[in-house]
Formats: C-alpha cells, structure tokens, sequence
C-alpha cells in the first residue's frame, strides 16, 4: 500500500519529483533505498497520479505522423521476438535519470586518436553464396550473433563496416573488432577480441551511435552489454533506441551499471568511424 | 472480455502492434508535442516511448489503471528525462495551441478514461495556486524551478502546492471512484 510511502516525508518529496521533475542519479539510489524498506508498497501511485491528471489536460489534436509511425513498426519488429538464446544482446540502458552530462572534450581527444581512412566497403560476396541447400526435416536453428553478423555482410546491399580504433584510455589497449551496421534494415553488429572482462556490478560497456544527422551531444543510446571472462572473441547485436539516420561513428564507453543516458565520456574504450557513402 | 493489447504484445504477437500504434499512437504523440523542446525531439521521444512500452508491457496490471494510464506514465516518464538532459537549450518552440493547454472541464474527459475524468474533477476541487502549479508542471512540463520562476512563489512553496495537490487529487479521485462503484451497484 501507499499509506507506509506517505508517512515517509522524504520518500514522497522524491516520488513527487520523479513524477514532476525529474530525480538526478545520486536522488535515484536514495529513492531505490527508500523504496527496498518499504516492500510491497507501490512506488508508481505518484506517477499515475501525474499521468491521470496528464489525461485531464487539453492535449494537441495532432495524429501520429505517418512515416514516424512506420518507424515504429520497424523497430517493433527488432524488439518483438525474444532474443535468440544463443545470442548475448546488447540491452537497453536502465530507466535511470539523467545526470550531469559531460562536455565534448572527452569525444574530441579520443577521436584525435581515431586512426581514419580505414574504413571500406565490405566485399559484396552476395554472388558468391551458393543457394540453401534444402532442409525440411530440422528445424531451424537459431543463428548465432556471429552468424548473423556473416549473413548481414554477405547479404546486406547497404552495409557499413568499420574497425574499432584504440584511445587513449588504458581499456582501450589491445582492442581489436570491428562493427558491421546496416542502415537500411537499422541492424547491425559489434565485434570485439582483447575487451576487457567487466563485473556486471561494478560498470557495464555502453555502446554509443553518432549520427551525421543529429547534434553530436547527444549520440544514440546503442545499449549497455558485458563482456565475460576469457571470452576470446565477441559479437553483439546492436540495439540502437533511435532510428539512425546517417551512421558517421560508434563508440564504447565504460560507465556504471545500467548505462547513463548522457555519457561524462571519461572512459572511451572503442572508437570506428564510418567512412561517408 | 477483450484483452488487453498491451498482454498480446507481452507474448510477441506482432499484430498487436499496429492495433496498439492505432489505438495510443495520438496520444503519445500529443503527449510528446506537449513536453518536447522542438517537433523532432518530439518525434526521438516518441520512438523512445514506444521501445520502452514493447519492452514494459508484460508489466501492465489492469487492477492498478487502465491502458491509457499506464501507457501516459512510460511515456512522462521519457519525457521529463528528455526535458531535464535538454535543460540548458533553447526555450522550447510555442505554438498556441501548446501554451494555452489546461485541465479540461470536469464532464469533458469521460472518453479518455475514467481516470482522466476523475482527475479533471479531482483538480477542480482544489485551491487556484494548486491547480497553476500542477498545470504548469504536469501539463506544461515546467521544472520546479521554473515554475517558481514563472509564478514568483517561493520554491519551497512550488513543491509543497505540487505535493499537496497530488495527494489530494489521489484522495478525491479514490473518494469518486468509490462513489462511482456505490451508484453502479445501487
């Protein structure tokens, strides 16, 4: 029940300014403390609260935008099916809320180190691949994340590929792969050897999009993932939360459990640069 | 009973998209136009919403709201981020339409949802400077701050009108919901 949350002055103040204004990272764990000592109490009364009052407003008589809506479908087709077993996905960053973002000096000296005109075209080997060979009887096997990387190169008309370049952070040393992104289908994949294993708990690998379309401030959100320990190579595939317009850069950054949604950009471990269609 | 499309695309079913676009794609779009700094933020902030509603629907429980509640919340949610990570930009752009929104007339909101009626009764109910800094900050999107800024009340105030006001739309909106309940069974 909710009665337990309002007799707590400081658990309301910081449900009311979740649902209101907004919590900074340092007001979110103290919420999340707050709320572990009041267990079974319903910590979105406030926000629904705000949104059924949101519902009372006068709202603009605006429709959807047709091709905005046609977006939507297509990323609903990427996150609809649950993803392969087999494959290790990139997930989405935590609902957490934003806090100080961090200035570009961070993605400018870490782009000096960027080694440039590396980047190519991946062969076309479409007219190479032999048809399928017919198989009815099995049923079919779930692709692995390296797989599908190998049929998006093989198969993709508009595929772009790019190799991870080392920074200047001590993460970055030994950093091999590269990333395979199709801008046609919004798919894509990242492929790393020599990434250092992180601990779930203590920081995660954020993957980052720049895209020569948007204010480079704010590059897409591309989803926090993890690597094992003694992983000799992995492939991810990449979950950009916006549509990318014109892919020009991907980056990695290391950052705390569950992303951010600003990067202070301290930790830039990986960079690849799209060369320009 | 229909179920809900929200459950049907909990498990996957892919045609409970478009159904779902149909029936909430306005409304987040107009929620979004109503919270966002330009129409292309507000077309990033759409697409966001609808990545968090595929991913939270199986999280979507009718005995604590309908559809349209829980939907409104994700997608607040999404947009306060985005309002606050965008704070020190330029003001957003004002159309008319945006700057005169307020809290509808109590009788006008039954098609939305319930919820959205009893709140619009519930907020009609309460004092003058409740209501301008709920609309301000719920309707507008206004930071506390700038509401305090806007309306020359002292922040402390600000906060306390916008606790105030929500418990106590909470408890008339229980108190109509009961009553609703009472007049259906007699």
């Amino acid at each position: 029940m909710s009665d337990a949350i309002l007799r707590n002055e400081r658990l309301l103040d910081l449900l009311v300014k979740q649902a209101t204004d907004g919590v900074t990272s340092a007001e979110q764990l103290e919420l999340d403390r707050l709320l572990a000592r009041h267990d079974g109490a319903d910590p979105q009364f406030i926000e629904r609260i705000a949104a059924a009052l949101s519902l009372a407003g006068d709202l603009p008589d605006e429709a959807l935008p047709a091709g905005l809506r046609a977006r939507i479908e297509a990323q609903a087709l990427k996150e609809l099916p649950a993803a392969p077993s087999n494959v290790t996905a990139l997930r989405p960053r935590s609902t957490e809320r934003p806090h100080s973002g961090g200035g570009r000096l961070g993605w400018l000296a870490a782009a000096a180190c960027l080694v440039l005109a590396v980047t190519a075209w991946w062969p076309r080997l479409r007219d190479m691949v032999e048809p399928p060979a017919r198989v009815t009887q099995m049923p079919p096997r779930e692709l692995s994340a390296a797989e599908q990387r190998l049929a998006l190169l093989q198969n993709g008309a508009t595929v772009s590929h790019a190799d991870w370049s080392n920074t200047d952070d001590p993460g970055s040393q030994g950093v091999k792969g590269d990333v395979v992104w199709d801008n046609n289908t919004q798919r894509g994949f990242i492929r790393f050897t020599g990434l250092a294993a992180n601990d779930p708990k203590q920081s995660q690998y954020q993957l980052w999009i720049f895209d020569a379309r948007r204010d480079d401030r704010y590059p897409i959100d591309g989803g926090v993932f993890d690597i094992p320990p003694n992983a000799a190579e992995v492939v991810l595939p990449i979950n950009a939360r916006l549509a990318v317009n014109e892919p020009a850069a991907f980056a990695v950054t290391i950052e705390k459990p569950g992303g951010v949604v600003v990067s202070a950009r301290e930790h830039v471990v990986a960079l690849a640069k799209i060369a320009p269609g | 009973m229909e179920e809900s499309v929200l459950k049907r695309i909990a498990r996957g079913e892919q045609r409970a998209v478009s159904e779902c676009i149909d029936q909430f794609g306005n409304l987040i779009w107009a929620l979004a136009r109503r919270l966002s700094r330009t129409r292309a933020d507000a077309e990033d902030a759409v697409q966001e919403i609808f990545i968090d509603l595929w991913r939270s629907a199986g999280r979507f429980d009718p005995a604590q709201g309908s559809e349209k509640v829980f939907i409104t919340t994700i997608a607040r949610r999404r947009l306060i981020d985005r309002l606050r990570r965008t704070a020190q930009e330029p003001a957003r752009e004002s159309t008319e339409a945006l700057d005169a929104a307020g809290f509808a007339e109590p009788g006008t909101r039954g098609e939305v949802c319930v919820e959205a009626e009893q709140a619009a009764r519930a907020v009609a109910r309460l004092k003058p400077e409740q209501q301008k800094v709920l609309e301000l900050g719920i309707l507008h999107g206004l930071s506390h701050s700038e509401i305090a800024a806007k309306t020359g009340m002292a922040l402390g105030t600000v906060k306390t009108n916008m606790r105030r006001g929500l418990i106590e739309v909470r408890e008339l909106m229980e108190t109509l919901g009961a009553q609703a309940a009472g007049g259906s069974r007699s």
